[in-house]
């Protein structure tokens, strides 16, 4: 997994590259190459928290410094969140989650990135192996949405062609506070064609969603049967987002 | 087991004597065993500082205090020995006035000021001390050793890491003025550039880490190597925050008054420690996240909460390490990773 100089598909644009080793009963470790095609084995395998999966992909959240990364990690992985326990990420890490995707046990493993400008010349290297990218801003915080460009113009830049984008306003829960309007939200993302979400890792609100869509949509792509019909992950969001309770229902 | 856990835990402090709340799961029993005799340790030490002192407070670099360094600043005696060692004291001697006015003048940087206060609540949470409702609460002496530092040294600003750094001085030093000034010998003097904007240092020395574990630890080389895992994802945070969170801040601090007083080297003799005790243990990992929670689990238990032992181990377990050799690695890694890019 991670790149490495030896890999050598930077120009492949298939989506399905998924790195992700199974691990293998008995397999003698060290006879793991990279598969270049789908995790998919006809025999489940096991992820390292030891739960079974079909298929594995790598998603990556970004955005800037303090918009709730990892909040948003640990509320999707734990279903928790504890106000004033998180410590700045320094660097970068990863956690791994199995979904169960019309009856596929989907594996996310989802990398937590430092926010900090200077910490991107050491996580951009790994946007290259991502399959999807969720992209953060905080609407309390009109910087980190103003910088939303300059994250699409580096996730162009490093990332696969077909990753997967997704725009998320976190913190809706902050009402008062709120300074971008949902509406600035879907026009940016209209404008770069990448489905969007307002979010809230305190009270969980389409925390859950966003990463569903995102492993349905993975799914559908590595292993799309032939008469199923194509999943809009667009169409997929507007119809089971839920809004702030405010204006939208 | 679990009753002598109970009363091993009705009997130890909830929150360690700097503040920190101990984790969910601490294991109050075998900390019990291991401070007692680490008492023993403490009070000879103690013993033998108090005698030096009593002598000359200058701690002149020797022989003698090199020693007594390594087996441990007592408590009492840690900000002063850090101060006088790294050189920090001189500065603030001869620079009077200096932070207070760099202060001023950092606090007109709103951009500087954004990025500090981003952090604020987010460090040290599990310490009382830096909660909002303490009092005096160490959030606002951060702040500013944070804001002044970042004025004072531009090219660096402030880079996340800082902030855990500079929390562990102010605990320590229980002064901003000298943690301001600790914190300017450490990021200025005593580590390369891992804060820079670029942060050539941070990718330098892990680099010059994987090239030590090649020559010392082979094995371990080489499962790195088959599983493609980056040098960076494991060990990044041990060199940003120097083992905060990531050791024992008994360990830590036993790490640090080296490190003031030897250099960054110190930061390879424990990285280099750790893995090689471990090395049996690593080689299981079968893939790539294997390998990723196998680095996470040796920061753990018995081995670097013993801080004593630990101690002396980091001086024999990995061998010969000279500073020429740190010193020819970091030139040739730096040299390739700048015609890299």
């Amino acid at each position: 997994m991670s790149r490495k100089k030896s890999q050598k598909s930077k120009g492949s644009s298939s989506p399905a590259a998924c790195s992700i080793p199974p691990a293998k009963e008995n397999g003698k470790a060290g006879t793991e190459t990279q598969s270049n095609g789908m995790a998919m084995s006809s025999r489940p395998s096991l992820s390292n928290s030891g739960e079974f999966y079909d298929i594995a992909f790598k998603v990556m959240l970004v955005g800037d410094s303090g918009v709730g990364k990892t909040c948003l990690l640990v509320r999707f992985k734990d279903g928790a969140f504890l106000a004033g326990s998180f410590i700045s990420t320094v660097g970068i890490d990863f956690r791994n989650k199995v979904l169960n995707v019309d009856g596929v046990k989907v594996k996310l493993q989802i990398w937590d990135t430092a926010g900090q400008e200077r910490f991107r010349s050491v996580t951009h290297a790994y946007y290259r192996d991502a399959h999807a990218l969720l992209l953060l801003y905080d609407i309390t915080n009109k910087t980190s949405f103003d910088n939303i460009q300059a994250w699409l113009t580096e996730i162009h830049e490093y990332a696969q062609k077909d990753v997967v984008i997704m725009l998320l306003g976190n913190k809706v829960d902050s009402t008062h506070e709120r300074v971008v309007k949902i509406e600035d939200g879907e026009r940016l993302a209209k404008e770069y064609g990448v489905p969007f979400m307002e979010t809230s890792a305190k009270s969980g609100l389409n925390v859950e969603l966003a990463f569903t869509a995102i492993a349905k949509e993975l799914k559908h792509r590595s292993m799309k049967l032939p008469n199923e019909p194509k999943f809009k992950l667009h169409d997929y969001v507007k119809k089971e987002v839920k809004g702030s309770g405010c204006c939208k229902s | 087991m679990d009753t002598n856990n109970d009363t091993a835990k009705d009997r130890i402090s909830r929150i360690d004597s700097y503040g920190f709340e101990r984790p969910d799961g601490f294991d109050y029993a075998s900390y019990e065993d291991f401070y007692s005799r680490y008492m023993t340790v403490l009070t000879r030490r103690a013993m033998k500082w108090s005698k030096m002192m009593q002598k000359s407070t200058a701690v002149e670099k020797g022989i003698k205090v090199k020693r007594y360094i390594r087996k441990g600043i007592p408590d009492e005696h840690r900000p002063h020995v850090w101060m006088m060692v790294s050189g920090a004291q001189a500065q603030m001697e001869t620079n009077p006035g200096y932070y207070h006015s760099v202060l001023l003048e950092g606090q007109k940087n709103t951009k500087l000021v954004d990025a500090v206060v981003t952090d604020l609540n987010r460090t040290f949470p599990d310490n009382v001390k830096f909660r909002k409702n303490a009092s005096p609460c160490l959030q606002l002496t951060l702040h500013n050793v944070l804001v002044a530092y970042g004025q004072h040294n531009k090219t660096v600003g402030y880079c996340q890491g800082m902030n855990f750094i500079t929390g562990i001085l102010i605990l320590v030093t229980k002064d901003e003025e000298k943690a301001f000034w600790l914190l300017d010998a450490l990021l200025g003097r005593i580590l390369p550039d891992y804060y820079s904007p670029e942060m050539m240092g941070l990718k330098t020395d892990q680099e010059v880490l994987g090239v030590l574990v090649k020559m010392k630890i082979p094995a371990v080389a080489e499962l790195i190597d088959r599983h493609d895992v980056m040098w960076t994802l494991l060990v990044s945070r041990w060199f940003i925050c120097l083992f905060i969170d990531v050791l024992p801040i008994e360990t830590v601090l036993r790490i640090w008054d080296c490190l003031f007083y030897e250099g960054s080297k110190i930061l390879f003799r424990v990285a280099l420690t750790l893995i090689k005790q471990y090395q049996a243990y690593i080689l299981e990992a079968k893939n790539f996240p294997d390998v990723c929670d196998k680095f996470k689990d040796i920061t753990k238990g018995k081995f670097v909460t013993e801080c004593h032992l630990f101690m002396q181990r980091i001086f024999t377990e990995p061998g010969n390490l000279s500073k020429s050799t740190i010193e020819r690695l970091r030139e040739q890694r730096r040299a390739q990773l700048l015609s890299q890019e």
